[in-house]
């Protein structure tokens, strides 16, 4: 028997959207959705409760992974992270969120954990929540009254706090067709690829030759929630990205965040290397070839 | 709490059963119906003792499956790898490299092996210690296990062996 047990729940287990829905209507904060449960289950088994847990197992219409080079990328509720690590779209597309996502967890939790679970977690360590959030993307939420989109920028609140409703299922997230020039990368530093990141960050560079016109820099691990560096974004805006350029980019993260000690890393640590980790990840995002990325 | 019916399909054997909702897979598997080659190590997806195949070559940690979303699956355990009196040819590697020392992570070791030996049938070292990432020996210090990998990607490759062993 295991030695981890988890509370008494009931499992409810829907057929489609809307019986999900229904559920989430009649159950609202008594409730917890289940689509891969690799956080969820781990939160039962310690310090979490929740009377109903409503799977998404038997729900059909949310395994859709579709690129479509007019209208962008649509991942559904349960597209798991080894889903998007198969697209040969993603990868070519969305190389941040890709490369978040081969270095995510282990290939057992890969197969089960989903995209949008790492969004709904609201985890400042979240890896391809920080590329996602780089790259901009819009969460499609429905209730029984409705669907409303709402903007990643928007999205997390706090730590571990969304703007989702308790009677809402997110449905799918959608990532805008990658602009003209884009580039974008994502690092992150741990002790093990097991392990969750001790400090990440994803950018997202729209490029003309050797200038930035716009910037999306964001990292993780050092705020409550995933940040975006707005200091560094106007430094990019409409410059030549030269190396003095990123030093002094190097310079001013530190100013942006606010890491603290845990588990993982002390503040300081983190401090020290933020400022070279938003260097590499620039760089990595510029000197991605083509068909290497 | 609510119970469940289910039908689950462990090692090509059709098994009903009923389980409460909390009721983990690895559990089910182990207590109620005695698959006990499947282990349980931290409880929590990282350790990859609780290692099986889904429906083929998927790889998923028991231990953070609830059994009631299973119903219909059909499962792969490490018992189940054998065939007709031979082990499985990545058995066979990890006997015979050394690759066991206490044998606690071999079945998830074994199992995870087999699915990225079919997704990669000749991976680099890189690649097999990626792949491996998500199953912990305390024992080996991995170097043996690298090799078992190594060597049943050569008995894989050179015997037209599926890498299921049928």
């Amino acid at each position: 028997m295991s030695s981890r047990v988890m509370r008494d729940f009931d499992l409810l287990l829907p057929e489609s959207i809307e019986e999900t829905i229904a559920l989430l209507a009649r159950h609202k904060d008594k409730s917890a959705v289940l689509a891969g449960g690799t956080d969820l289950l781990v939160a039962l088994k310690f310090d979490y409760s929740i009377d109903n847990v409503i799977s998404l197992a038997l729900v059909p219409g949310l395994d859709e992974l579709d690129f479509d080079p007019a209208r962008g990328l649509t991942i559904g509720a349960k597209v798991t992270i080894a889903d998007v690590l198969r697209s040969q779209d993603v990868k070519d597309n969305y190389p941040a969120l890709w490369q978040a996502a081969q270095v995510f967890a282990t290939p057992q939790l890969r197969n089960t954990a989903t995209v949008l679970g790492n969004i709904l977690r609201a985890s400042p360590a979240g890896d391809c929540s920080a590329a996602l959030y780089a790259t901009g993307g819009s969460l499609l939420l429905k209730n029984a009254k409705g669907c409303r989109n709402i903007d990643l920028d928007d999205f997390w609140i706090s730590y571990g706090v969304t703007a989702r409703c308790v009677d809402e299922l997110a449905i799918s997230l959608h990532v805008p067709v990658p602009a003209q020039g884009e580039k974008s990368a994502f690092r992150r530093m741990t002790r093990t690829t097991e392990d969750l990141s001790k400090i990440n960050a994803a950018v997202c560079l729209q490029m003309a030759g050797e200038t930035c016109h716009k910037a999306r820099v964001v990292m993780g691990c050092v705020g409550p929630t995933l940040l975006r560096l707005p200091k560094v974004e106007k430094m990019l805006a409409g410059a030549a990205v030269t190396p003095e350029l990123l030093r002094d980019i190097s310079n001013v993260v530190i100013s942006e965040i606010a890491p603290i000690d845990d588990q993982r890393s002390s503040a300081e640590y983190r401090n020290k290397v933020a400022g070279v980790l938003v260097k590499r990840v620039i760089e990595a995002a510029l000197n991605a070839k083509e068909n290497d990325q | 709490m609510k119970k469940h019916a289910i039908t689950l399909t462990v090692n090509g054997e059709e098994r009903d059963l009923i389980v409460p909702s909390n009721r983990t897979l690895l559990d089910a598997l182990r207590d109620d119906l005695g698959y006990t080659d499947t282990k349980y190590g931290c409880g929590t997806g990282e350790c990859g003792a609780c290692t099986i195949l889904v429906d083929g070559m998927t790889t998923i940690n028991g231990c953070l499956t609830l059994a009631a979303t299973m119903n219909g699956k059909s499962i792969t355990t490490a018992a189940g790898l054998a065939r007709n009196g031979h082990l499985h040819p990545v058995q066979e590697a990890f006997i015979e490299n050394d690759a066991i020392q206490c044998g606690f992570c071999t079945p998830g070791m074994v199992l995870k092996t087999i699915s990225l030996l079919d997704e990669n049938p000749r991976p680099t070292e890189a690649e097999i210690r990626h792949g491996l990432e998500g199953n912990i020996c305390r024992c080996t210090g991995y170097t043996k296990i690298v090799e078992a990998v190594q060597d049943a990607s050569r008995r894989i490759t050179g015997s037209n062996v599926s890498a299921i062993g049928e």
